[in-house]
């Protein structure tokens, strides 16, 4: 009787942490989903550990080129594509340096120096946002 | 006080024109990681937005763009970094940052609509800045 009380306390001791871990993982869950506001699928359909480089979402693209525009005030009506290179696009190295610290802020993430240094075109920053989001959610 | 947050040291000059392009980032990064507090101290929430005081920093640091000599460009940096440490250790108050970043960026010359009406593009934007 008395190791059976016993059992089932150490069983009950046992399930405590898993329950709090789990409500811990689920609380963490909501907090990224509130920041990031939309829904990530729980399963890409990625293969293993290949970068796609056309991986980007559309609508982190979309985001992105928002950015860029506002950022660069060009008018509505010029192409900013996945390929094109923000010297392309009239920004100077200041240019690049402040579209990177913006989209920081507007996904709530934070790029290293390095990473910044290789960001030459709109997909570049589009998959290193996405990897970032990734890594953080 | 909560003056400790000031960094006395001072690096030693930047060797070439790069590196010193490579701190003039480096600032400008830790600037603009820094606007979310600076919005908080002072309550610029509903003041001003992030993206237009990030653009104030990107003007300030293009006023003296032209620059070439590494010395100098140090020398702005070390003022910029007091500045900066200044603004968020809360040494300032609202009314300067409203007064210098947010409002009347045009300097003394304040456009007075019917005087300048006449006046080409090329002026109004020799009045604005040294670089067009």
């Amino acid at each position: 009787m008395a190791s059976l009380s016993q059992s089932s306390t150490a069983f009950s001791a046992s399930f405590k942490p898993t329950l709090a871990c789990s409500s811990r993982v689920s609380s963490l869950k909501s907090v990224s989903f509130s920041i990031t506001g939309k829904r990530f699928p729980s399963l890409t359909s990625r293969p293993g550990r290949f970068q796609v480089s056309c991986s980007a979402k559309p609508e982190t693209l979309n985001k992105v080129c928002d950015i860029v525009k506002k950022q660069l005030a060009l008018p509505d009506d010029t192409a900013v594509t996945a390929g094109s290179k923000f010297t392309e696009l009239g920004a100077d190295s200041l240019d690049t340096v402040e579209i990177v610290m913006g989209l920081e802020e507007e996904f709530g993430i934070s790029v290293e120096e390095e990473s910044a240094q290789t960001i030459a075109t709109v997909q570049d920053a589009a998959d290193l946002i996405e990897k970032l989001v990734e890594k953080k959610a | 006080m909560s003056f400790t947050l000031r960094s006395v040291k001072v690096p030693p000059n930047s060797v070439s024109l790069d590196e010193a392009r490579h701190r003039v980032f480096d600032f400008f990064r830790a600037a603009c990681r820094s606007i979310p507090t600076v919005m908080d101290i002072y309550n610029l929430n509903d003041v001003v937005a992030p993206s237009h005081l990030r653009s104030v920093v990107a003007a300030e640091i293009r006023k003296h763009a032209s620059v070439t000599n590494p010395k100098v460009i140090d020398m702005l940096l070390f003022k910029a970094m007091e500045e900066l440490n200044n603004i968020t250790e809360h040494a300032k108050q609202r009314h300067h940052i409203i007064g210098q970043y947010v409002v009347g960026r045009e300097g003394l010359m304040q456009d007075t609509g019917a005087k300048d009406q006449g006046a080409s593009n090329f002026l109004k934007d020799f009045y604005k800045t040294n670089y067009f």
